[in-house]
C-alpha cells in the first residue's frame, strides 16, 4: 500500500507525500490557499493561467509545451477552486514514471525542476509579466468566465449559489468577477503573486513512486523559514428568512431547478460523514430517494441529484425538468425531503448508502488525482483522515445521527431558469 | 477451459483471456494493490447499426431504439437492476455510444454478487407494453438535457453537414418522435439480434482473479448460437453534403467544429496502425505545442478549449477540430490553408519525435486506470486487437507511417464547418 508522510517546512508551509509504487505515472503540486476577496480574487486566477503559460525556462507557450510533450506527454496546469470561503490555486505537473521513459531519462527530476521553474522562476521583467501573456490569458479567462453560461445545468447552480450567498465571500466566483479580470493591471498581477508565495498558506504534495527527497529540499530552499500565518474563517449561516424565489427565462427546452438549502457544518469527522450519508440517502446515487421516486417513479426527469458542502453548511438539489412540470418536480423533492425529515429511512436504504459511500472512499486509494484531492481538503477542513478510516466510522453512523442531520436543513433559495 | 496469460514486457503488465464456450470474450485484468474492482460488458451494438438482416429477415428500427434498450435492460421480470446493486453497493451506469453499448459497475466488497447481478441483467430482458411506457418521460428529458447542450450540437449538426446516409448523423437517442415508435416487440428484436454473448466481451480490471469470474461465468451465462446479423450501411458519398451549418442557442461564447471528411467504406473499419497515425499526425500539427496553436492563439481565434480528434468507423471518417472562438469562418479557413502546407509538406521528424514521445506517455497512463483498461479492452477487441498492441503500436510507429497515412487524410476542399452561435450574435 501507500506511504504518506507530512512534513512542516515552516508555520504554514507543508510538504506531504503519498508513495505508492503502483501508478506508472507521478504528480507533484503546490496549492496555495488565502481568504476569499473580491479584491484579489481575479489576479490570483489570472496568474495561475499567466504562470502555467511560460517560465524563464521556456520563455513562450510553444516552447513549453514542447518541453512537455518532450518529457513523455506531462501535464502541466493550473486549477483554481473555492473552498469554504477561501479560494485555493493549485498548480500540478504530472508525468510518465522513470521506470517507462523510453531512453532511460530522470522524468520525475525534471518535473520537479518544472514546478519550481513555474512558480518561483517567472517570466517576470522589472516587475512586470510579458504583455502578451496577460493579454492573451486575460482573454482566456474572460471567455472561459463567460462559458459558464453554455452549460445550463452549471449555469443554474452558479446563479442559485450566487443569489443565496449574496451577501457572503461565498458568491464571489472562484475567478473572480468578469469585469475584475478586465480591470486587472499589471502591478496586480505581480502584487498577487508575490502576496501568495509569501503570505498564502502552502501545501505542497508529491505523489507516485517517485522520491520526494529532491522536492522536498528544492521547496525548502524556497519556503523555509518564511513563516505565515493564515486568518480568516468561513461564515457559516444557519438561519433562513423568507424562501427567496429566482426566476430566469432563457431559449432552451429543458427548465433547469436548483433548491438551495442551509445545512450543518460539522467540524468534527463524524459529523461530515453522517451529513454526506444524509445527502447519499436523499440523493446521491441511483439507489437515492430522489433517483427512485422523482425519476423512476414518476418519470418526471433524467437527473435528480442532491450533494452537500460541508465546508460551507449548503446542499443543492438539482434536477431538468419540462416547464410544466417544474412545480411538480418541486412538491416531488420535497416530500421525499420530509419523508427522510420524519425518520423514514429503509434498513435497505441506509444499508445501501452506507456502502455506496464507502465504495466512493476506498476507490480514491486507486487514483492518484482523487488522493490529492482527499488530502488536500483534509488538511484545509482540518480533518486529516485516510480514507480507510473514513470507510470505518461510515459503519458506525447511526439512523438518528442521519435524520438529525436531514432537520436542519432550511430551504434559503430557489432557483429557476425556464425555457421559453 | 483455461485463461490464456497475455504479458507485456516493456511496461510490465499481464492480464487473462478466455474465449468462454457461451461465446463470450472475457478479459480478467488484475492490478496488484488495487482495492476496487471495475468490471464492463459490452455488446458491438450502437446506434449506428438501425437496419440489419437477422437470419435472413431485414428489419429497419426507429432512431434512438439502441439506447432505448440500453435503459430497459435494467428491468426484469424480478424488479430493477438499480435495486439489486443498491444491496451490494456497487456503482452502477451503462452508456450507449455510436458503435457499442456498454453496462459496467464499480465496487469496493460484494464484487461476486454485483457480478451476478451484471450478467442476469444483460441475459435477462423484459419489455412490456408498460415498462417501455414509463421511459419515454425520463429518456425525453434526456434528449431534451442534450438539445440544449452546445457541445453536443455542435457535434451531431456536423455528423448531420458531412454525411448524407451513413447513420452516424442519426442522434444516438433518437428524437422525442422516433422513441414514440418504440415498442416491445423492437426492443426484443434487436436484443436477440445484437445482445448474442458471440457478439460480446466483457473486460474486468482492478482487484480480481480469473478463477472467480471463471466460476460465476461458468454458472451464469447461457450458451449462445453462433451469431448471425449483419448490419446493413447505406452508400455515402465521398463529398460532403454541405460545407456549413450553422444553429442559435443561448451561449456566451461562439462555439465551432470543423470536419475533413475522408474515405470510407462499409466493410473496412479504422484500423488501430491507422487511427495512431492519425493520433500522432494530429499531436503534431493541432496540439498545444504546435505552430498551428499557437498561431491560432496569437490571432485571439482560439483558446484552451481547442482540440483536434478522429472519428472513424464503418462508413464514416473524419478528423474534427473543435473549440470556442467568436470568429468561426476565420478559424476554420485559417486550419484549412494550413493543412494545404500540412500536405504539401508532411510533418517533420523533429515534431513527429515529441509527438510520439507525448501519445506513449499517455497511452502508458491508461494502465493506470481500471476503467480507462476495460472501455479500451472492450473497443480494440472489437477491432480484434489486444490493450498491448495499443501501446506496442505506438512504440513502433514512424515517421514514413505517418505521412503515408495523411495522403488519404484532411483534404481541404471536402470540409464541413457546425456553428453554434448566440441568440444575439
Amino acid at each position: 500500500m501507500y506511504e504518506f508522510t507530512r512534513k512542516t517546512i515552516c508555520d504554514g508551509v507543508s510538504f506531504g507525500s503519498i508513495k505508492d509504487s503502483r501508478f506508472k505515472r507521478s504528480r507533484i503540486n503546490a496549492t496555495l490557499v488565502t481568504p476569499l476577496d473580491k479584491k484579489t480574487a481575479a489576479a490570483n486566477a489570472l496568474l495561475s493561467c499567466v504562470l502555467t503559460r511560460s517560465c524563464k525556462k521556456y520563455p513562450d507557450f510553444t516552447s513549453l509545451n514542447r518541453k512537455l510533450n518532450e518529457l513523455y506527454g506531462a501535464a502541466l496546469y493550473p486549477s483554481v477552486q473555492r473552498f469554504g470561503d477561501f479560494q485555493t490555486v493549485t498548480i500540478s505537473v504530472s508525468g510518465l514514471d522513470d521506470r517507462y521513459a523510453l531512453n532511460g531519462e530522470s522524468i520525475s527530476s525534471e518535473i520537479t525542476d518544472l514546478l519550481c521553474s513555474i512558480i518561483f522562476e517567472p517570466n517576470i521583467t522589472d516587475g512586470c509579466f510579458s504583455d502578451n501573456d496577460v493579454e492573451q490569458e486575460r482573454r482566456q479567462l474572460i471567455e472561459n468566465i463567460d462559458a459558464e453560461f453554455n452549460d445550463k445545468r452549471t449555469y443554474a447552480i452558479n446563479r442559485c449559489i450566487e443569489n443565496m450567498c449574496r451577501d457572503e465571500l461565498f458568491s464571489i466566483g472562484k475567478y473572480g468577477s468578469r469585469e475584475d479580470v478586465i480591470a486587472l493591471t499589471q502591478e496586480n498581477i505581480y502584487k498577487a503573486w508575490k502576496n501568495l508565495l509569501e503570505n498564502s498558506r502552502v501545501e505542497l504534495y508529491m505523489l507516485g513512486n517517485n522520491s520526494p527527497d529532491k522536492a522536498l529540499d528544492e521547496f525548502t530552499k524556497y519556503f523555509g523559514g518564511k513563516s505565515r500565518k493564515i486568518s480568516g474563517t468561513t461564515k457559516i449561516i444557519s438561519e433562513v428568512g423568507e424562501v427567496k424565489r429566482i426566476i430566469e427565462t432563457e431559449e432552451i427546452v429543458q427548465s433547469k431547478l436548483v433548491m438551495g438549502f442551509r445545512s450543518a457544518a460539522p467540524s468534527d469527522i463524524r459529523g461530515r460523514i453522517a451529513n454526506s450519508l444524509m445527502s447519499a440517502i436523499l440523493g446521491g446515487s441511483p439507489t437515492s430517494k430522489l433517483f427512485m421516486n422523482v425519476r423512476e417513479k414518476q418519470s418526471l426527469c433524467y437527473y435528480c441529484a442532491s450533494r452537500v458542502d460541508n465546508q460551507k453548511g449548503i446542499m443543492l438539489i438539482d434536477s431538468g425538468v419540462e416547464t410544466k412540470n417544474i412545480d411538480k418536480a418541486e412538491n416531488a423533492i420535497t416530500e421525499q425531503l420530509n419523508s427522510l425529515m420524519h425518520g423514514n429511512i429503509t434498513d435497505e436504504e441506509f444499508d445501501s448508502a452506507k456502502k455506496v459511500l464507502k465504495n466512493i472512499y476506498i476507490s480514491t486509494l486507486d487514483n492518484l488525482g482523487a488522493m490529492q484531492s482527499w488530502y488536500i481538503s483534509g488538511v484545509l477542513g482540518s480533518c486529516l483522515t485516510a480514507p480507510v478510516e473514513e470507510a470505518e466510522i461510515v459503519d458506525e453512523i447511526t439512523k438518528d445521527e442521519v435524520i438529525g442531520y436531514a432537520n436542519e436543513l432550511k430551504l434559503d433559495t430557489v432557483f429557476s431558469l425556464i425555457g421559453n | 477451459m483455461n485463461f490464456e496469460l497475455i504479458e507485456n514486457k516493456r511496461i510490465g503488465e499481464k492480464y487473462y483471456k478466455l474465449h468462454h464456450k457461451s461465446g463470450l470474450t472475457i478479459i480478467v485484468y488484475p492490478k496488484e494493490g488495487f482495492n476496487s474492482t471495475y468490471a464492463q460488458i459490452g455488446t458491438n451494438f450502437g446506434s449506428i447499426n438501425n437496419h440489419f438482416i437477422t437470419n435472413g429477415r431485414e428489419i429497419k428500427v426507429p432512431d434512438g431504439t439502441a439506447h432505448y434498450l440500453e435503459h430497459k435492460l435494467f428491468e426484469s421480470e424480478e424488479g430493477d437492476a438499480f435495486t439489486q446493486y443498491a444491496k451490494t453497493g456497487a456503482l452502477a451506469n451503462a452508456y450507449t455510444s455510436f458503435e457499442k453499448t456498454c453496462y459496467l459497475f464499480s465496487c469496493t466488497e460484494k464484487f461476486r454478487e454485483s457480478l451476478e447481478i451484471l450478467l442476469d441483467l444483460v441475459q435477462s430482458p423484459y419489455f412490456t407494453p408498460e415498462t417501455v411506457a414509463k421511459e419515454q418521460g425520463i429518456i425525453g428529458q434526456e434528449i431534451k438535457m442534450y438539445d440544449d447542450s452546445p457541445d453536443w450540437r455542435v457535434m451531431m449538426n456536423l455528423q448531420q453537414a458531412m454525411y448524407h446516409n451513413n447513420p452516424i448523423n442519426i442522434d444516438i437517442a433518437g428524437t422525442v418522435e422516433t422513441i414514440a415508435e418504440i415498442t416491445p416487440e423492437i426492443l426484443y428484436e434487436c436484443y436477440n439480434s445484437y445482445y448474442n454473448l458471440n457478439n460480446m466481451v466483457m473486460c474486468i480490471a482492478g482487484n480480481v482473479s480469473p478463477d472467480e469470474v471463471l466460476e460465476i461465468a461458468d454458472r451464469k451465462l447461457k450458451d449462445n448460437s453462433p451469431f448471425n446479423t449483419e448490419s446493413i450501411f447505406p452508400e455515402e458519398p465521398y463529398e460532403v453534403k454541405s460545407n456549413y451549418t450553422e444553429q442559435r442557442l443561448p451561449v456566451a461564447v461562439p462555439m465551432f467544429c470543423l470536419g475533413f471528411k475522408e474515405k470510407a467504406d462499409n466493410k473496412n473499419t479504422v484500423s488501430l496502425k491507422e487511427s495512431i497515425c492519425t493520433d500522432i499526425l494530429l499531436e503534431a500539427f493541432a496540439n498545444e505545442s504546435s505552430s498551428l496553436y499557437r498561431k491560432l492563439l496569437d490571432k485571439k481565434l482560439i483558446n484552451s478549449t481547442f482540440g483536434a480528434s478522429y472519428l472513424g468507423g464503418l462508413g464514416y471518417r473524419a478528423v474534427v477540430f473543435e473549440g470556442e472562438t467568436h470568429s468561426p469562418s476565420e478559424v476554420a479557413e485559417f486550419i484549412r490553408n494550413e493543412v494545404i502546407e500540412l500536405k504539401k509538406n508532411g510533418i517533420s521528424p523533429e515534431d513527429f519525435e515529441i509527438a510520439k514521445r507525448s501519445l506513449y506517455g499517455r497511452t502508458v497512463s491508461v494502465f493506470d486506470s481500471p476503467s480507462a483498461i476495460a472501455a479500451n479492452v472492450i473497443s480494440l477487441e472489437f477491432l480484434g486487437n489486444t490493450i498491448f498492441d495499443m501501446l506496442e503500436e505506438t512504440a513502433n510507429i514512424t515517421l514514413e507511417n505517418v505521412n503515408e497515412r495523411l495522403k488519404d487524410q484532411l483534404d481541404p476542399d471536402n470540409y464541413s464547418l457546425s456553428v453554434i452561435k448566440g441568440i444575439d450574435d
